[in-house]
């Protein structure tokens, strides 16, 4: 936890130190992280369900969807009774609201099914809403190609409605950035962001973690481990599934709002399509399935692989890394029939991330169950936070 | 404002009623239901025996529509007759049939073989990766040799034999040939399938693996050797399936295919029932007809291009709520 509030300063340390390429090369940028917040903030709303519960929500796009879709066309007016400069705070509740209402809905059919059912159904739901957000006029000129903010002149700006001094605006170009904080302090527009995305990411993550630690987090555990039992014992099972359906939607909707605030435009593609839902288990599996803060790891390994295989530009990684140190000959060695190092590296690793992203889910589901996280507790018996505080007052094990 | 949308409708249904119109959509809709149960019938194979619901099916179909536009590619010239190019393509099947059991094989032995104690979710994650390999190597390949991977190859689509391409009259209505073709295609199937379940001591194994594993395998049979087999001929029909779709106008060979032909798998196989081959069979013409019908419909009536695929997604909702096991499904499968 220290480790990222701190990452911003670290970065641009290390990216200025005498390893600055390696440093380029390895770590994620600013940016990146950012996006690893909202989305791990989605994986981990996912895994509040899925993984603590064990029905599998295959259609969880609908609330991350719901909740973008929610800010950019309040945004555009296209939201009744809602003006356009709304502040941002209030959308991302309303458009969590909004996704409870619709976890509701599609629970109360969806938890009377079980196993594959269950994952179906709510898969289905999913995608009758993705092809009905894909075809809609009305959400955009272009539907397929998703809406963008048009008409809102306020940034979106994460804070205390109404109070202006204690509200910053996030967004890649119509960020706030601040100045002498403390006398010393300074932060660039992604650092502005990264920091109030990052703080209302935290503020959902202890939310979620008090729950899963209430009474009703562990009869969650006992429907997982035991429904049958968790029912005999005298728990109305449908309706803790339902309770948690709906939390988990608000948080997905939340991290939607928070992509679309920070994107300023969102897509069919990369909010309703099922694909997405595919990504929260990903980072949920590699991170450790029934771990609440897993799933964020999982995700922010997901997308540093991702920036390690990508272009120069778009936040270094390996090519241009090797490109500067190989040396043109190396480069231009020919390996088979004409074909290149570099042209190798290019074809096989360049923005290929998810063939080595995949080969990697497939060596965690076969070999790591438990995931990074949910690992590195077994080894220390333990939640990581404690066990360290245990270790360092002297009491551990 | 109400009156003249509930006239158009009520002119459109009497278009719509009309023996010419209603024999059209028929024919569209028996076509789509021959391409369904294709893409269908390979993942009901497996779940049916191993209750594994294969997330990869939909890349294998992408990578047999790859591999028969390959062939196809390769051995068909401009001059090359009709006559010839059906018989090509009938080798461009029978490669990426063979090719995708192989592949199929290798996964069961290498991979989902060690999972089968752990609980299905892990099965489905398995697969799921798997899809993830599968997508990206074919990007590789077809990014290496110039390609699109997100646009049809339209090149392989063109090798089809002219006769495909012009319409049938069959007196009432004049039906486009290539639809001809998958009606027959999706019976030829079903009729091979149906017949190497039902009337070959293999099929009767796999029958009797599906209905209780433990005791056939105290029968002296060998259940892991026949997963195996189910999960090649699984991937063989899926292959199959692929070379089919690469000559259609709306399908084609993509890597999307993937996604494209997986959803549509999971919407027949569930409304058909689990593991049931009879239950994707009439699953494939419901789900069939529903498309064409409301192709129908979106094309001269109703202006929402989503309209089909919707509707079959709802279908799927509808179904599962009113009866989660499917047509022809057995309560306990599928569930926890």
């Amino acid at each position: 936890m220290l480790a990222l509030a701190a990452y911003p300063g670290i970065y641009s340390v290390l990216v200025n130190s005498p390893m600055s390429s390696e440093m380029v090369a390895l770590l994620p940028r600013v940016e990146t992280m950012i996006v690893v917040f909202y989305f791990g903030l989605f994986a981990m709303s996912f895994d509040f369900i899925s993984g603590y519960t064990g029905y599998l929500s295959f259609g969880h796009t609908a609330f991350y969807g719901a909740g973008a879709y929610f800010v950019i066309l309040a945004a555009n007016g296209k939201i009744p009774l809602l003006a356009p400069d709304t502040s941002f705070v209030y959308l991302l509740v309303l458009g969590g609201l909004l996704a409870v209402v619709l976890a509701i809905l599609i629970g109360a059919v969806s938890f009377r099914l079980t196993g594959v059912y269950f994952a179906m159904i709510t898969l289905g739901f999913a995608q009758v809403l993705y092809v009905f957000v894909r075809e809609w006029d009305y959400l955009a000129s272009n539907p397929s190609d998703g809406p963008a903010v048009l008409e809102r002149t306020d940034p979106f700006s994460i804070g205390v409605p109404g109070i202006d001094s204690l509200n910053l605006a996030i967004g890649q170009l119509a960020g706030d950035s601040v100045e002498g904080l403390l006398g010393v302090l300074s932060f660039n527009q992604a650092e502005v962001s990264y920091y109030m995305i990052g703080l209302v990411v935290l503020i959902c993550y202890f939310a979620m973690q008090r729950i899963v630690h209430s009474p009703f987090g562990k009869v969650l555990v006992a429907i997982r481990e035991n429904e049958e039992r968790a029912k005999a014992v005298g728990y109305a099972t449908f309706w803790y599934k339902l309770g948690a359906f709906a939390v988990s939607a608000f948080f997905a909707a939340v991290a939607g709002g928070l992509f679309a605030g920070f994107q300023r435009s969102v897509s069919p593609e990369n909010t309703f399509y099922f694909l997405v839902t595919g990504d929260a288990l990903l980072a949920s599996i590699i991170g450790g399935f029934g771990t609440l803060a897993g799933p964020l790891y999982g995700w922010l390994f997901d997308e540093t692989v991702t920036e390690f295989l990508s272009k120069a530009g778009q936040g270094g990684g390996l090519l241009p890394y090797l490109r500067e140190h190989l040396g043109d000959a190396t480069m231009a060695t020919e390996l088979y029939n004409g074909l290149t190092v570099g042209q190798a590296i290019d074809t096989f690793l360049n923005g290929h991330a998810e063939l080595y992203i995949g080969a990697i889910f497939v060596l965690f589901v076969l070999f790591v169950p438990n995931g990074l996280l949910g690992t590195v507790r077994d080894k220390l018996g333990g939640p990581v936070g404690e066990q360290i505080a245990a270790r360092l007052r002297g009491d551990g094990k | 404002m109400m009156s003249i949308v509930l006239a158009g409708f009520v002119d459109a249904l009497g278009q719509f009623l009309r023996p010419e119109n209603l024999a059209a959509v028929l024919v569209d809709g028996l076509a789509k239901a021959g391409l369904y149960v294709m893409i269908a019938s390979g993942l009901t194979l497996i779940f049916g025996l191993m209750g594994v619901l294969n997330f990869a099916h939909g890349s294998m179909t992408m990578i047999g529509a790859y591999l028969g536009g390959l062939v196809m590619v390769t051995l068909v010239g401009s001059a090359t007759g009709a006559g010839a190019r059906i018989v090509f393509f009938f080798v461009a099947l029978a490669a990426s049939f063979a090719l995708l059991a192989g592949l199929g094989g290798i996964v069961e032995i290498g991979l989902v073989r060690r999972l089968y104690d752990r609980p299905p979710l892990y099965q489905i994650l398995l697969t799921f990766g798997l899809t993830l390999i599968l997508d990206e190597l074919i990007r590789i390949v077809v990014l290496f040799y110039g390609m699109q991977p997100t646009s049809d190859w339209v090149a392989a689509q063109g090798t089809k034999p002219y006769f495909l391409e012009q319409s049938v009259d069959l007196g009432l209505v004049s039906v486009p040939g290539l639809d001809l073709f998958e009606i027959g295609f999706g019976v030829l199937t079903v009729a091979t399938l149906w017949a190497f379940l039902t009337r070959t001591r293999y099929g009767m194994i796999i029958r009797a693996g599906s209905e209780d594993a433990e005791m056939t395998e105290a029968l002296g049979i060998d259940v892991r050797r026949v997963f195996t087999v189910v999960f090649a001929l699984g991937a063989g029909v899926a292959g199959a399936a692929g070379t089919l779709l690469m000559w259609e106008s709306t399908w084609g060979a993509s890597v999307p295919l993937a996604a494209d032909a997986l959803l549509p798998a999971f919407v027949v196989v569930i409304i058909g029932g689990l593991g049931t081959f009879r239950g994707t069979v009439v699953a494939a013409v419901i789900v069939g007809m529903t498309d064409a019908v409301m192709t129908w419909w979106f094309v001269n009536e109703i202006r929402f291009a989503g309209l089909p695929e919707m509707t079959i997604f709802l279908l799927l909702v509808v179904m599962l709520v009113l009866r989660p096991q499917g047509l022809f499904g057995v309560e306990e499968v599928g569930g926890h």
